[in-house]
């Protein structure tokens, strides 16, 4: 078997901003439902405990009914979030697709502010540079737009 | 346009090492056969086409006949679902990132 450099790579979003108040304020976004609905989506169950299981609702698509199963993996106050995201079914192409990914939110302080990255991981996509090369246009868009993404400050 | 195949086909296709070492090879060469395509492999003939037939299922494979050949050529367009997927989100926290910092303005002025 000649496996070498052919593992599958799995890509992810980063979006990484620095906004001028305190890591507490922040971290309070990130933990309480009520200010989360404002920002991000309402949860269904969200507790900042490592092990909590709980929902956010999208729009469906297909045989999806939009639910994204998530489940907090780490919690570390002020510093860092991370929880699983997972969604999908297996009858959807692009949006509604399956979905195993991770989001890690953390928090550094910068100056007078904060800066916190988001990272979504777990996307994969066959490792294979010349492939995305051929895609051609619509590749470079998407990179493109991952690119600004990061430090993407309008 | 080619009707893409669900992404949990394409995520199959490619999750096998040795199909993706022939996906590679495709898609590093403009047209290949499956003769050649063995010669590059350590696997039988009959596994070679095995394998592209579970590219071709995947839409990342296109065959043009020719005589008594039969080309195979990479169809990038083919990753096109995986690819929609991310990039959906990538909008989605770009998004999300404006409405949060519009927020703390409220809570934190």
């Amino acid at each position: 078997m000649t496996d070498t450099v052919l593992q599958p790579d799995t890509q992810e979003i980063v979006v990484d901003e620095v906004f001028p108040h305190a890591p507490e304020t922040i971290w309070k976004t990130l933990t309480t439902a009520e200010l989360m609905g404002r920002w991000l989506m309402m949860p269904a169950g969200f507790e900042p405990i490592e092990g909590k299981r709980f929902t956010y609702q999208t729009t469906p698509a297909g045989d999806w009914d939009g639910t994204i199963h998530c489940q907090v993996l780490e919690v570390k106050p002020n510093e860092r979030l991370t929880y699983a995201w997972k969604g999908g079914h297996a009858g959807n192409t692009g949006y509604g697709s399956p979905l195993d990914t991770v989001v890690t939110f953390i928090l550094s302080r910068a100056g007078n502010g904060t800066r916190l990255r988001l990272v979504h991981s777990g996307f994969v996509l066959p490792k294979n540079e010349t492939a995305y090369r051929k895609m051609g246009e619509g590749w470079k868009k998407v990179v493109k737009n991952i690119g600004a993404l990061a430090g993407g400050e309008d | 346009m080619i009707q893409t195949a669900p992404i949990t086909t394409i995520m199959r296709a490619l999750a096998d090492p040795t199909r993706r070492a022939v996906f590679e090879q495709i898609v590093n060469s403009d047209e290949i056969t499956v003769v050649e395509l063995t010669r590059a492999s350590t696997v039988t003939q009959g596994a070679v086409s095995q394998h592209l037939k579970a590219l071709k299922l995947a839409g990342l494979v296109t065959e043009r006949p020719e005589g008594r050949k039969v080309y195979y050529r990479a169809e990038p367009e083919g990753l096109a679902p995986l690819v929609d997927w991310m990039s959906h989100y990538g909008t989605f926290w770009r998004e999300r990132f404006a409405d949060l910092r519009t927020l703390l303005k409220e809570i934190d002025p």
